[in-house]
């Protein structure tokens, strides 16, 4: 009678589990509103915990004084104000603003280049950013410029100019197309590794300022380098939502994609321009972080499908609370590196869904 | 991508190698640091103490406001006495407590060979390479000393600056800045007098050393700062090739200006008549290195001149630093004839 009924509720419980499941699939844009609220809630708390404690009334009041001049009639130290406004508000907004851009660009290249490996550096760019901020590293004059310093500006150049390369080469190969493009990625990202390596072999003292940048990371988070990388990662994933249905085109291979009437070659080099464009001004302001845009579009597909209209703006959402979530704890732990802990949270949740993962998909 | 990091050596060996790298850095290498030279004021200091026994009297008022150029060249408006320090290089937390002012130290960079002990209790607010800026704001210091030639990044000091922290940048890349880095952390701290009798003690000692190893032959000597995977010893004209030489030794270097690694078949043709162990800390012990391929044929190796000596009193730009050379000098001439400690 008990285990009978104990086997009934848990058939019970699965069916409302895959109701659920049914449910995130039929309507993803409940889903996008629940994750959405998650990311807010997400953020405040953020904005309320560091290194130094300071009480969550004085950070409202700082909040409101900043955002709309109310005066609360509480009184706080400078010091705390230039916590919250200064270092901890410009510092959780990048960290969702390059969470959403990895996720939205990985979910990008993996339609595109129909790899579930791929992720938004397998082009090149990751190389050519990090060899940016070497090279930039390297030359001794600082210039700073609306304090996007040297490092930055190379970095974003860096990546540009690796996808450039990447995808003229490409063209020039005899079987042209998606093999063709990894691999000619793959060959320029050792090229431009190897020249990282010899810059970090010449770099001396400035070392560490290079495999800081390889670890990732939103401490140089402010608000003058939010406002540059902002609109390029808006653009940038405003296009990529735009053309939502011609990704879901080309994920069916081009012949398919060229009968339903996609301009296959074009709408390519479009979404590869837009998916770096992304990925560039993320890493000029972060660094190299893995694993967000290799995973997050996967976790979303294993729950609503593949769908490119479903899954890209559910991207930008879990990828910012990814992210949000990781330098959190990255700095209650110390401020070590993010990608540290976004691969910790994230894997074992990823492996989860994937030995639950009832269907599966195709790329 | 982290390909080029030398993988074989642990973390915390890794951590003081780069320390090592970065105290001692090539004065020929990267950036150029103006470092300030302050003008000894006549009479100001006659007896040289030593530094344990420095009394700290407060200086007399017009100390402050001062500007002061640091060692990247900029400009530093101090507009009152600090009294809530932030000391972001090891060296300068040594050197305030040797001022008699380590009670204002708020926060201080992590320090694995720990000096002086009181320095225990302070909060750490940075690491090798990394800063934490939200809690420096949050200690709300008067001054924060940080390293230069990347030794707090760059970044981070920019940071400081910009939500409106008083920052002083120090980077001694040769002996006489020490000395000059002293006196401008002594300006800065309200400390002058006390930081020129410093300075002047430490001087002493170098004198000492000089004096009493300028007859003797100088050996060349190869200082191993690690060898678990490549080599690694002194750069050409680093800080420490300097302290070798002050010290009545005949450095071998790397033959490059600011990279660290060796090869062994330039030290085997170097030919070192004397081995100095800066990785002993970590264990490594003369036996080991009289066993390593290739090292038999050194001079050194078949007189069983390897010695160890104390890392840290030699390459940190510090108050013990005259402490460092006489321990220098003694590891290169074990019966060298030495003045008792003080000059004295």
């Amino acid at each position: 009678m008990t285990a009978a009924s104990a086997g009934f509720g848990a058939a019970r419980a699965r069916t409302r589990r895959s109701l659920l499941r049914e449910g995130a699939r039929r309507h993803p844009r409940a889903l996008f509103g629940a994750v959405a609220a998650a990311l807010a809630a997400l953020a405040v708390l953020a904005v309320g915990f560091g290194t130094v404690a300071i009480a969550p009334e004085t950070t409202m009041a700082i909040v409101l004084h900043r955002v709309l001049g109310l005066e609360t009639g509480a009184t706080w130290s400078a010091a705390s104000e230039t916590i919250v406004w200064d270092l901890r508000i410009p510092r959780v907004l990048t960290a969702a603003m390059v969470g959403a851009a990895l996720a939205v660009a990985g979910a990008t290249f993996q339609g595109l280049l129909r790899n579930p490996l791929a992720d938004p550096y397998v082009l090149g760019t990751a190389s050519g950013a990090a060899l940016g901020a070497a090279v930039a590293l390297l030359i001794p004059v600082r210039i700073v410029v609306v304090e996007f310093g040297l490092v930055h500006a190379f970095a974003f150049v860096g990546a540009l100019l690796a996808i450039t390369v990447v995808y003229r080469l490409s063209r020039l190969s005899a079987w042209s197309g998606m093999t063709s493009l990894l691999l000619t990625g793959y060959a320029v990202g050792s090229l431009l590794a190897a020249g990282l390596a010899m810059a970090m072999y010449l770099s001396g003292a400035t070392l560490r300022q290079i495999f800081a940048f390889l670890l990732g990371g939103f401490e140089a988070a402010t608000w003058p380098r939010l406002a540059i990388a902002l609109p390029l990662v808006v653009f940038g994933t405003a296009g990529i939502l735009w053309r939502a249905r011609v990704l879901n085109g080309l994920m069916l291979g081009e012949e398919a994609a060229a009968h339903l009437g996609v301009d296959v070659r074009r709408e390519r080099a479009i979404l590869l321009a837009l998916g770096s464009l992304v990925t560039a001004a993320a890493v000029a302001v972060s660094g190299l972080i893995g694993f967000v845009g290799l995973v997050v579009p996967h976790v979303i597909r294993l729950v609503v499908g593949p769908s490119a209209r479903a899954v890209l703006p559910l991207s930008i959402v879990v990828g910012a609370c990814l992210l949000v979530l990781a330098d959190l704890g990255a700095r209650l732990l110390g401020d070590i590196p993010v990608g540290v802990v976004s691969a910790l949270v994230g894997a074992p949740f990823f492996l989860f869904l994937l030995r639950r993962a009832q269907s599966g998909y195709e790329l | 991508m982290d390909a080029s990091l030398p993988r074989s050596i642990p973390r915390s060996r890794f951590g003081t190698l780069l320390a090592a790298v970065v105290l001692a850095a090539a004065a020929a290498g990267c950036g150029t640091p103006q470092s300030t030279r302050i003008t000894p004021q006549p009479g100001a200091t006659t007896s040289a103490l030593p530094p344990s026994t420095a009394t700290p009297d407060p200086s007399p008022s017009p100390a402050f406001p001062v500007t002061l150029v640091d060692d990247e060249g900029t400009e530093v408006e101090i507009t009152t006495e600090p009294e809530r320090i932030v000391s972001l290089t090891p060296a300068t937390t040594e050197i305030l407590f040797a001022l008699g002012v380590g009670d204002h130290i708020v926060g201080r960079v992590e320090d694995i060979t720990l000096f002086p002990p009181e320095a225990g209790p302070i909060p750490e607010v940075a690491g090798f390479g990394t800063v934490n800026v939200e809690a420096i704001v949050g200690l709300e210091p008067d001054l924060v000393i940080a390293g230069g030639n990347f030794f707090t990044p760059p970044d981070g000091i920019e940071r400081l600056r910009s939500v409106g922290l008083t920052v002083l940048v120090v980077y001694a890349p040769d002996v006489e800045t020490v000395f000059a880095d002293i006196e401008l952390t002594g300006r800065a701290v309200g400390r002058a007098d006390e930081a020129l009798a410093l300075a002047d003690a430490i001087r002493a000692e170098f004198d000492a050393v000089a004096t009493a190893a300028s007859d003797l032959a100088r050996p060349r000597v190869f200082y191993e700062l690690d060898a678990t995977g490549a080599i690694y010893g002194p750069a050409d004209a680093s800080f420490l090739a300097e302290m070798i030489a002050l010290a009545g030794g005949d450095p071998i270097t790397t033959g490059s200006p600011d990279a660290f690694e060796i090869p062994l078949e330039r030290l085997i043709a170097a030919d070192p008549e004397v081995i100095l162990l800066g990785d002993a800390a970590y264990g490594v012990t003369a036996d080991a290195v009289a066993a390593r391929a290739g090292w038999n044929v050194m001079t050194a190796v078949r007189d069983g001149a390897i010695r160890p000596t104390e890392d840290v009193i030699i390459t940190r730009p510090g108050p013990r630093l005259g402490e460092g050379l006489r321990s220098l000098a003694l590891a290169i001439h074990p019966d060298l004839d030495l003045p008792a400690e003080g000059g004295g």
